[in-house]
C-alpha cells in the first residue's frame, strides 16, 4: 500500500484491497480516521506482522466496523485485531485457524464472525461473552463439541455448524430464544441412544462441596481457603427439577434424543448429578417412568417445537 | 427481435430479451426443456442488468421475483452469501431451471427416500455449477440441496420454475423424513418485501403447523 494513503484520501471510508496478493496491511492505513469497511480477501496476508501494530489504538482502530480477512494464510486470529472495540463484522473464512483465542471476547461490539472453512477444533467459553454476536458461522471445520455456554449468546438468530464433527448438542442450545437458523448437516450426530458407562463417583470433597450447596451451609471467604472458595463457586445445578441438586466434577452424560414429531431426532447431552437422576428433557416418544417428569416436559417441549421450526436438515 | 418462432436455438442479449423470449415461448402449449435450458445459457450475466433484484440477507439465502410470466412460470434471482445453503428440497411437480449468473453453487442430487423414511437418504451425485450455466431438475429426476460452498465469494443464481410453487417439501437427509414449507419472497419486482412473520423461509414449516 502507498505511504501517503492517509494523506491523499484521509475521508476514505471503504476500502477494497481483496485480490491483489498483499502479504501485509501496513502503517499507511493506521491514520485513516473515517475507514470503517477494509476488504483484504484473498491475499498473501498470515504472517507476523501482517497487520499493523498499535491497530487498536489508531484512530483506524477506533473508525473500523467491518474487516474481511476471508482466503487468506492466518494460522491464528492476528492478535493486533482484538484491540478493535467497535468492530461490527469479522470475516476469517477459508483461512488456516486451528483455534479461536479466548481474547475474542475484547471484540465487544462484534455481531456477525464468519470462521468457516478451516481448521477449527473447539470453541473457547469466552465467545459467549459477546453480547451483540447475531450470526455465527462454523460451519467446515473440525469441531468435535459446542460449549453449553453458547447459550448465553442471547442475540443469537443464526448458527451455522454444518460440516463439523459433532455427535451431540448441549441441551442448553434449546435456550436461544432468538435463533432462527441453526444448520446441523454433515455432522456424525449419534442416532442411538448413547450411555457413558464411565460415571467416575464423586470424592469426599465434591460430595463435601454438594452438602454445602444444597443445604445451604453458610459460609464466608474467611472461613475457607481461597481454592475451597473458588471451587464452590463452581457449582452447577442438575437439570433435573425433581433433583435440584449441584455437581461440580463428577456427573453423568447422558445423550437424550429430543424428537421434533418424528421429523429430526437432535441428540442432546445432558450432565446430571447422579446416575438416578433423570434429564427434563425427555422424548415425546420415549416412555416416561415416573408421572412427575411429564410436568418438566412442558417446558422442554416448547423449547424442542420452536427448535424444530429453526432446524435445517 | 429476428429470433424464429420454431423451436430454433434462441439467443437472449439481455435480461430484458430472456423474458421476453420467455413469455413468448411460453405462450405456446408444448414447451421443451432443452430450448428453455438453452435459452437461459444463452444469456450472458451482466450485473448491471440485475443488480437491482440482487437483494442479500446476511443470515440466509434470498429469493427475489423478477418475473410472473402471466402465471405460467415465476422468474426469480437468488442471493447466497457464504456459506448460505437450502434445506434438500422437491419441486411439486414442476419444472426447476437454476442458471449461475454470479459465483459457484454446489448441487447435491438425492434419490427419494423410501416410503417408511427410516434411513440416510441416498446421495445421487454432486457438481459445482460454474458462471452461466443452466442445470435443470424436476421431481422425476429427485431432490436437491444448493449451496454456496465458498468462504469468500457470493453467488447468484437465476430460476424459473414452471408451474409457479409456493410450497415444497424439505427432507431430513439423516432419516429422509419430509416437511412441507411455504416459500416466500424477500423482495419482489425489485421492491423489498415487508414480512408478516420473520420466520418465512424454505426451511420453516407453515405457521399453522
Amino acid at each position: 500500500l502507498p505511504a501517503g494513503l492517509s494523506q491523499w484520501f484521509p475521508a476514505l471510508e471503504v476500502l477494497d484491497v481483496s485480490g491483489t496478493g498483499l502479504s501485509e496491511l501496513g502503517t499507511e492505513l493506521l491514520a485513516l480516521p473515517c475507514l470503517h469497511t477494509l476488504l483484504a480477501k484473498n491475499n498473501r496476508l498470515g504472517g507476523p506482522g501482517s497487520l499493523p501494530k498499535g491497530l487498536g489504538q489508531a484512530p483506524l482502530g477506533r473508525s473500523l466496523r467491518v474487516l474481511n480477512l476471508s482466503g487468506n494464510r492466518f494460522s491464528e486470529v492476528p492478535p493486533a485485531l482484538l484491540g478493535l472495540r467497535e468492530l461490527r463484522s469479522l470475516s476469517l473464512g477459508g483461512n488456516r485457524l486451528h483455534s479461536i483465542p479466548p481474547e475474542i471476547q475484547e471484540l465487544r461490539s462484534l455481531e456477525f464472525l464468519y470462521l468457516g472453512g478451516n481448521f477449527i477444533t473447539s470453541i473457547p467459553p469466552e465467545l459467549a461473552n459477546l453480547p451483540s454476536l447475531s450470526y455465527l458461522v462454523l460451519c467446515d471445520n473440525k469441531i468435535q463439541s459446542i460449549p453449553p455456554q453458547l447459550a448465553q449468546l442471547h442475540s443469537l438468530r443464526s448458527l451455522s455448524l454444518h460440516n463439523n464433527l459433532l455427535t451431540y448438542l448441549p441441551r442448553e442450545i434449546l435456550n436461544l430464544v432468538h435463533l432462527e437458523e441453526l444448520s446441523l448437516r454433515g455432522n456424525p450426530l449419534v442416532v442411538r441412544f448413547v450411555r457413558d458407562l464411565t460415571y467416575n463417583p464423586p470424592s469426599l470433597q465434591e460430595l463435601a462441596g454438594r452438602t454445602i450447596k444444597t443445604r445451604n451451609v453458610p459460609y464466608a471467604p474467611s472461613d475457607l481457603p481461597e481454592n475451597l472458595v473458588r471451587y464452590l463457586s463452581l457449582a452447577s445445578n442438575c437439570p433435573n427439577p425433581k433433583c435440584g441438586g449441584v455437581y461440580f466434577d463428577s456427573c453423568v452424560r447422558q445423550i437424550k434424543f429430543v424428537d421434533f414429531c418424528g421429523k429430526y431426532r437432535l441428540p442432546l447431552m445432558h450432565y446430571l448429578c447422579s446416575p438416578e437422576c433423570s434429564s427434563p428433557c425427555s422424548s415425546a416418544s420415549q416412555s416416561s417412568t415416573s408421572q412427575s417428569e411429564s410436568d418438566s416436559e412442558d417446558e422442554a417441549s416448547v423449547a424442542a417445537r420452536r427448535m424444530q421450526k429453526v432446524l435445517l436438515g | 427481435m429476428e429470433q424464429p418462432v420454431q423451436t430454433e436455438t434462441w439467443k437472449a442479449r439481455s435480461l430484458e430479451e430472456l423474458v421476453c423470449i420467455l413469455h413468448r415461448i411460453f405462450a405456446e402449449d408444448k414447451i421443451s426443456v432443452e430450448e428453455v435450458q438453452e435459452l437461459m445459457e444463452s444469456y450472458e450475466s451482466n450485473s448491471e442488468e440485475w443488480l437491482q433484484y440482487a437483494k442479500f440477507d446476511q443470515y440466509r439465502y434470498t429469493r427475489n421475483l423478477v418475473d410472473s410470466g402471466n402465471g405460467k412460470f415465476n422468474l426469480m434471482i437468488l442471493c447466497w452469501g457464504e456459506g448460505h445453503g437450502s434445506s434438500i428440497h422437491d419441486h411439486t411437480d414442476s419444472h426447476c431451471f437454476m442458471k449461475i449468473l454470479q459465483g459457484n453453487l454446489k448441487e447435491t442430487l438425492f434419490e427419494w427416500p423410501e416410503k417408511k423414511g427410516n434411513g440416510e437418504m441416498t446421495k445421487k451425485s454432486e457438481r459445482v455449477l460454474r458462471e452461466n450455466q443452466c442445470a435443470y431438475i424436476n421431481d422425476s429426476i429427485g431432490l436437491h440441496r444448493v449451496e454456496n460452498i465458498s468462504h469468500t465469494e457470493s453467488a447468484v443464481s437465476l430460476h424459473l420454475y414452471s408451474p409457479p410453487f409456493d410450497t415444497c417439501n424439505t427432507f431430513d437427509q439423516r432419516t429422509g423424513h419430509k416437511h412441507k414449507v411455504k416459500m416466500t419472497f424477500y423482495s419482489q419486482y425489485g421492491e423489498r418485501t415487508v414480512c408478516v412473520s420473520t420466520r418465512q423461509n424454505l426451511a420453516l414449516p407453515a405457521p399453522s403447523h
